[in-house]
């Protein structure tokens, strides 16, 4: 399944929720990342066919999800939100979806069973949604949505509110699907929910796509210096080292942490760098314990995004 | 071309339709039912439509001594102390009640919490957008819940009209009970025809309208009420329930004028419909309202 958003604006009167949003979803799982409010959940919305954009274009496999209900065969929703009929029983609403779907009721009943027991539901599957507790509610969520094999799956905000081991379960099941073909596409505003499912992220903010690609591509295109520590292994080669790295074309700067013994050089060329290195250390003599970057982590760089840094 | 081709499809597609209702009604109508039958409202109102039964009972067992009988080809034959055939008296009593306080007023207000909770609902619960990522049509979506809706509102309606019926006749005895059945089936098919026209229209505006419930009521009291003894009531649905009950009662014998019925113009001309007529329009109002909504439906963004 092929999902393409060109330039995709939505409006709401006069908030906008999202603007010229440009985004193409294949197989595997991409991450929409973003902090609440960011025009995450209108961009779901509008993949699955609940919102028309008020301007562009979204195509799933070349048709609009909006006009086309057959489509929809194909969709996995979880949202973010709880909407249960709670005089059901899990067991109950999950069958109930799964003959909207046109399973028959012995099949959609088997299919149920199935899917919750998967999901570590088999003892609460009886009782009704009212009493179960929300890591509960958002496994039933997951199975509904899963139950009758979509190809792409949706999940806006799928690890909300579930215990760790919810979360974990949730995060070997989302892997498998991927696996096995499936197209996802999860909304966080928690980092290492994504950062630990895949390295392809779109980076929403404010309504704009600020990003899109691995957390390198990414990374690139920020137009700031770069920070990477060097740990040597004794002490005192630190201004040594700084002295003859800022003779590098490549170094913005460098600063020392004697109480922790580090150097940090800030660079834009950090290829150039992790290249360079090793080759500075070998000449100079000197041996280093790690080399780093907490740059390159998610939490940084999504950071740095939010904050509204430049870009190249 | 395309048209012929699409006419051409149409006993598929509605072969295709019968197959996937079969398969759709039943979870949905078992859900909607069960969220009539325990919404206090519906329980407020069935302790309101009891209240005449409860009083026609009273009235029986105060005015039992009063009764006189007479054995007639077997029958028990009751007459009230003036001589005159209780059962005559007592069935118009019974369809004017039922008229004044159930039909015009009860179901109506029941039409409009029955389309409310079984749209609305869905809508406030945000379960609609869980509907509308399945592939089932926005037009099934509307009209299963409808028909759900249809049959509650019909199921409570007349077994009350089928209780009060009995607690107003009871004077009259085995003989004017069976006597006025038709009465009873009249009354029955008015209700249905309500609530197959009320449903429908109340359904539009849930799927349209932010708060249905008093838009409902503004429409009850401006034109049900008010629009429906006018000059241009053929545009309500009551001018048809009135001209269905107007009809039969006439068919019956009972000496009834159209204007007891308010189907007369200012000009004092009769303007009732011919009950198939009436019945017709009743159902093409309550399909086109339909697919009105399930277009209400479709057209909802969230």
């Amino acid at each position: 399944m092929n999902i393409k958003l060109e330039q995709v604006t939505k409006n709401y009167g006069n908030v906008q929720g999202i603007s010229n949003i440009n985004l193409e979803v294949s197989r595997g799982i991409t991450g929409i990342l973003g902090p609440n409010g960011a025009g995450k959940s209108t961009t779901m919305k509008i993949i699955l066919g609940l919102s028309r954009p008020s301007r562009g274009r979204i195509t799933v496999n070349g048709k609009n999800p909006f006009d086309d209900w057959e489509l929809k065969k194909d969709f996995g929703f979880v949202p973010e939100y709880d909407c249960f009929y709670e005089h059901m029983s899990g067991l109950e609403f999950v069958c109930y979806f799964l003959r909207m779907h046109d399973f028959q009721r012995e099949e959609a009943e088997k299919r149920a069973r199935e899917a919750l027991t998967e999901l570590g539901l088999e003892e609460a599957m009886e009782r009704k949604i009212n009493t179960y507790s929300r890591g509960m509610r958002q496994k039933t969520k997951v199975a509904r949505a899963t139950v009758f094999n979509p190809r792409v799956l949706v999940m806006d905000e799928p690890f909300q509110g579930a215990d760790p081991t919810t979360r974990m379960l949730l995060m070997k099941k989302m892997t498998e699907w991927a696996e096995n073909g499936k197209t996802i596409l999860i909304s966080s505003h928690i980092l290492h929910d994504i950062q630990s499912l895949t390295d392809n992220i779109a980076l929403i903010n404010n309504g704009k796509m600020l990003a899109h690609g691995n957390r390198h591509e990414i990374r690139n295109l920020i137009n700031i210096p770069r920070p990477i520590t060097i740990v040597p292994v004794k002490d005192g080669n630190l201004r040594k080292l700084a002295k003859r790295l800022l003779d590098e074309k490549w170094t913005k700067a460098t600063s020392i942490d004697e109480d922790t013994n580090e150097l940090t050089v800030e660079t834009t060329q950090t290829e150039d760098v992790y290249l360079e290195i090793p080759k500075i250390l070998q000449k100079e003599k000197i041996t280093v314990e790690r080399i780093y970057s907490e740059d390159d982590s998610l939490d940084s760089l999504y950071a740095k995004l939010v904050e509204g840094h430049q870009w190249k | 071309m395309e048209i012929i081709d699409k006419i051409g499809k149409l006993p598929d597609i509605v072969q295709s339709f019968a197959k996937r209702s079969k398969n759709l009604f039943p979870p949905i109508a078992k859900d909607c039912i069960y969220r009539l039958l325990v919404n206090k409202i519906t329980w407020i109102v069935v302790a309101i439509l009891l209240l005449p039964c409860v009083l026609g009972v009273v009235i029986y067992f105060q005015t039992d001594e009063d009764r006189q009988v007479r054995e007639s080809n077997g029958e028990k034959v009751y007459y009230d102390e003036d001589g005159d055939l209780i059962h005559e008296d007592a069935r118009e009593e019974f369809l004017n009640i039922f008229d004044l306080f159930v039909i015009s007023f009860v179901a109506i207000i029941m039409a409009i919490i029955f389309s409310s909770e079984l749209i609305n609902e869905e809508f406030e619960n945000k379960t609609m957008q869980l509907l509308r990522t399945t592939p089932i049509h926005p037009f099934e979506i509307i009209l299963h819940r409808y028909l759900a809706g249809v049959i509650s509102m019909f199921a409570i309606l007349g077994l009350n009209a089928i209780i009060f019926y009995y607690a107003v006749m009871m004077p009259s005895g085995t003989h004017g009970i069976l006597e006025n059945l038709d009465v009873l089936l009249m009354v029955l098919q008015i209700l249905l025809f309500e609530s197959l026209a009320f449903i429908a229209i109340f359904c539009v505006f849930t799927t349209y309208l932010e708060k249905p419930y008093l838009v409902g009521i503004i429409y009850w009291i401006v034109w049900e009420s008010f629009v429906s003894t006018q000059n241009y009531q053929q545009l309500t649905i009551t001018h048809y329930l009135n001209s269905m009950i107007f009809n039969s009662t006439k068919a019956m014998g009972w000496d009834v004028q159209a204007s007891d019925f308010n189907l007369v113009n200012s000009n004092e001309e009769i303007l009732a419909t011919e009950p198939f007529t009436a019945m017709l329009i009743i159902v093409v109002i309550a399909i086109l309202s339909l697919i009105l909504a399930s277009r209400g439906i479709a057209n909802r963004q969230f």
